[in-house]
């Protein structure tokens, strides 16, 4: 009788079921795990960070939303914003009226800009009898002082989820949870230096996918998805192409089409780094299970949390944090990709530009927004961006 | 002195409405050669089987064989063609061209079918600035193709036809769409073809002459693409530029119209010195 081999999973089948579940927005995978965990709650979490341990704890699942990409229609949606600002709210408003969240039980808007921030109240107003989380962040990074803060911040919504029908998890439950977050980080961690040592095995597409995957799906399952990923790409023989090394800057909150990514790599720039689905790397180190859980998250966030425009700082570290990662990620240039009407990253810009003019970095700019279908002008500009690199840098 | 080295190349343009290709070779004084290169319109063939045949008769005009080639460079729509080597995109493509046609020239604006792009370029070929219309086709080929067709005038007679204009006729400057209406109109009010057409090239004019603008090119501009040929357009942004006080000399070539392919080719021998570790003499000059 042969003996089975176990190879590296195929990566097609890895990137299908990534695609589906980055594409779950009905979110199905989450109704169906709260069907398998009774009395278990879900948790929308809108774009920023938020430590999905201190809902797991609770018994919640913590669930990304990051609007409706290309594939919801605003009809009802504009109604509630101004024309003036970006696109995420508005889908996202739309999936509420249309049933989309439904299996969510709550909805926490981190405080990475006026709109995220407002938009926990109107989840409040289209859902009074779920729960609704504003989520701020400290400006002083002092641990005596937003250390502190940011404690309290943590310890105010875990009492509100456990209030909610939940449970008051104690530490060792808390240390479960954050292990499990753990396994996520290191997981997309790892696929992070894969794409920077081998860029031409991950495709800036597929990562985004199987990243985004997670969004309904538990931190060690996900984990186990990227996992899988990685080894099938490691495994996929796919060979180096004459691109350039970019990173993918400002699209941290409402999510490109993929189309835009795909047209980014068809013009020739592989991209080495990024901070899509932003979230799932906030914190660029593990949590210490040892010790006060919620002090542990919170200094973690403090002396690792990843640089980002929807991040408070006054002394100019996201830019020198910029080039400094383009240097470690060996990026020929930047890309700032962000979407129409995004305040944190188009304010940004200038000083993120003026640090890579200083660097010498190269680096060009496009924006969107999340069901943009035309790419002929990202196209060109991405494509002569790469071919001045590829010929005279 | 640099070693340098003999290379042959060739460029494959693939536009919406024509293929272009070209055939170069550097030599040691660094300068490109044309030395052969052809236009074939697409005309509701498979667009990728005419770019096949016209690159083996572009070779067969060249005395060269496809196989001995350096570097078969593609641009426009022609990336993926199996005979490719690389591709570069078509802002790159259409400044070297251009300035290998006009070698004084300070920018380059590419009028295509689809299109309209202006690139300030330096003189050894680099890109300095870009700007391209949006997704409107008021200011494209494509827009002035429907208006010949609507008019019933053959598209070489355009030109001819807009410089002998007596009393040009002002149409929409902002959409293609109401500059189509206007143009029925006008048919319908006995307006004379030939003031139709200059107020086309006139409103095109605008948006070109903006286009400059904005990009702040120096002089002078150089006209590549489809449209390079329509010496009445040619004439309408001289005049437009001349009547916003812009110092901008405007130019055209006989081969405009194949300046991607060509800036292809060139930059095909550039990137095959670097990537074999000895520059091209294109690249040492």
């Amino acid at each position: 009788m042969a003996t089975r081999v176990s190879g590296p999973p195929a990566l097609d089948e890895v990137l299908a079921r990534a695609g589906a579940l980055a594409g779950d927005l009905e979110l199905r995978a989450v109704a169906a795990w709260k069907e398998a965990q009774p009395g278990g709650r879900a948790l929308g979490v809108l774009p920023g960070w938020f430590p999905g341990e201190v809902a797991r704890a609770c018994g919640w699942l913590p669930v990304a939303v990051s609007g409706g990409g290309d594939r919801v229609d605003i009809v009802r949606g504009d109604a509630y914003y101004q024309s003036y600002l970006c696109h995420l709210p508005r889908s996202t408003v739309e999936m509420a009226l249309g049933g989309f969240l439904d299996p969510l039980d709550g909805l926490v808007a981190p405080a990475i800009c006026d709109v995220i921030r407002n938009f926990s109240g109107v989840w409040q107003m289209l859902h009074p009898e779920k729960l609704s989380i504003y989520f701020d962040f400290p400006q002083d990074l002092d641990p005596a002082v937003g250390g502190q803060f940011l404690r309290r911040e943590l310890t105010r919504i875990l009492s509100a989820l456990a209030e909610r029908g939940g449970r008051f998890p104690g530490p060792e439950e808390l240390r479960a949870a954050i292990e499990g977050e753990n396994w996520r980080r290191s997981a997309v961690r790892t696929l992070g230096n894969l794409r920077a040592e081998k860029p031409w095995l991950v495709p800036v597409s597929e990562a985004f996918l199987v990243v985004r995957a997670g969004a309904v799906l538990p931190a060690e399952e996900h984990a186990a998805l990227l996992r899988d990923y990685v080894r099938a790409a490691e495994g996929s023989g796919r060979r180096p192409r004459d691109d350039v090394r970019v990173l993918l800057v400002g699209a941290f909150c409402e999510q490109p089409p993929i189309g835009l990514l795909r047209t980014l790599e068809q013009a020739g720039c592989v991209v080495v780094d990024d901070d899509l689905n932003f979230g799932t790397r906030a914190l660029e180190a593990d949590v210490p299970l040892d010790g006060d859980p919620l002090g542990n998250i919170a200094r973690t966030w403090l002396e690792h949390g990843a640089p980002s425009s929807a991040r408070f700082e006054s002394d100019g570290s996201r830019a020198a944090a910029l080039v400094a990662t383009a240097r470690s990620r060996r990026a020929q240039g930047v890309v700032f990709c962000a979407p129409s009407f995004c305040s944190p990253a188009l304010l940004d810009r200038p000083s993120l530009e003026r640090a890579c003019d200083e660097a010498g970095i190269p680096h060009t700019s496009v924006q969107y927004v999340e069901n943009t279908g035309q790419f002929q002008v990202v196209r060109e500009l991405a494509g002569t961006f790469s071919d001045s690199i590829r010929l005279w840098s | 002195m640099s070693p340098c080295r003999r290379l042959r190349t060739a460029g494959v343009d693939l536009g919406s409405s024509a293929v272009k290709v070209a055939v170069v070779e550097t030599r040691g004084n660094g300068e490109p050669l044309l030395l052969a290169s052809e236009v074939e319109r697409i005309r509701k063939r498979d667009p990728r089987a005419v770019a096949d045949a016209l690159f083996r008769s572009t070779c067969a005009a060249a005395e060269t064989e496809p196989e001995a080639l350096d570097y078969v460079a593609t641009t426009g729509e022609a990336q993926g063609l199996p005979f490719e080597t690389g591709h570069f995109f078509g802002m790159t493509t259409h400044a070297r061209g251009g300035l290998f046609l006009v070698p004084e020239a300070a920018a380059v604006l590419d009028v295509g079918a689809l299109h309209a792009r202006a690139v300030a370029v330096a003189p050894d070929g680099r890109v300095l600035r870009t700007r391209m219309t949006g997704q409107c086709a008021s200011g494209s080929g494509q827009f002035l193709e429907n208006i010949a067709r609507y008019l019933g005038v053959a598209l070489e007679d355009v030109g001819p036809l807009s410089l002998r204009a007596r009393k040009p006729e002002p149409v929409s400057g902002i959409c293609a769409v109401l500059a189509e209406t206007d143009v029925i109109n006008m048919v319908s009010r006995g307006i004379e073809t030939a003031d139709i057409l200059r107020g086309i090239h006139e409103s095109i004019a605008r948006r070109l002459a903006q286009l400059l603008r904005s990009l702040e090119a120096g002089s002078p501009v150089v006209i590549t693409g489809g449209l390079a040929a329509d010496e009445g357009l040619a004439a309408a942004l001289a005049e437009r530029l001349a009547a916003d006080g812009a110092k901008t000399g405007v130019r055209t070539h006989p081969l405009s119209d194949r300046a991607g392919a060509i800036g292809a080719a060139i930059w095909g021998a550039v990137r095959r010195g670097r990537m074999d570790g000895v520059p091209s003499c294109e690249a040492v000059a």
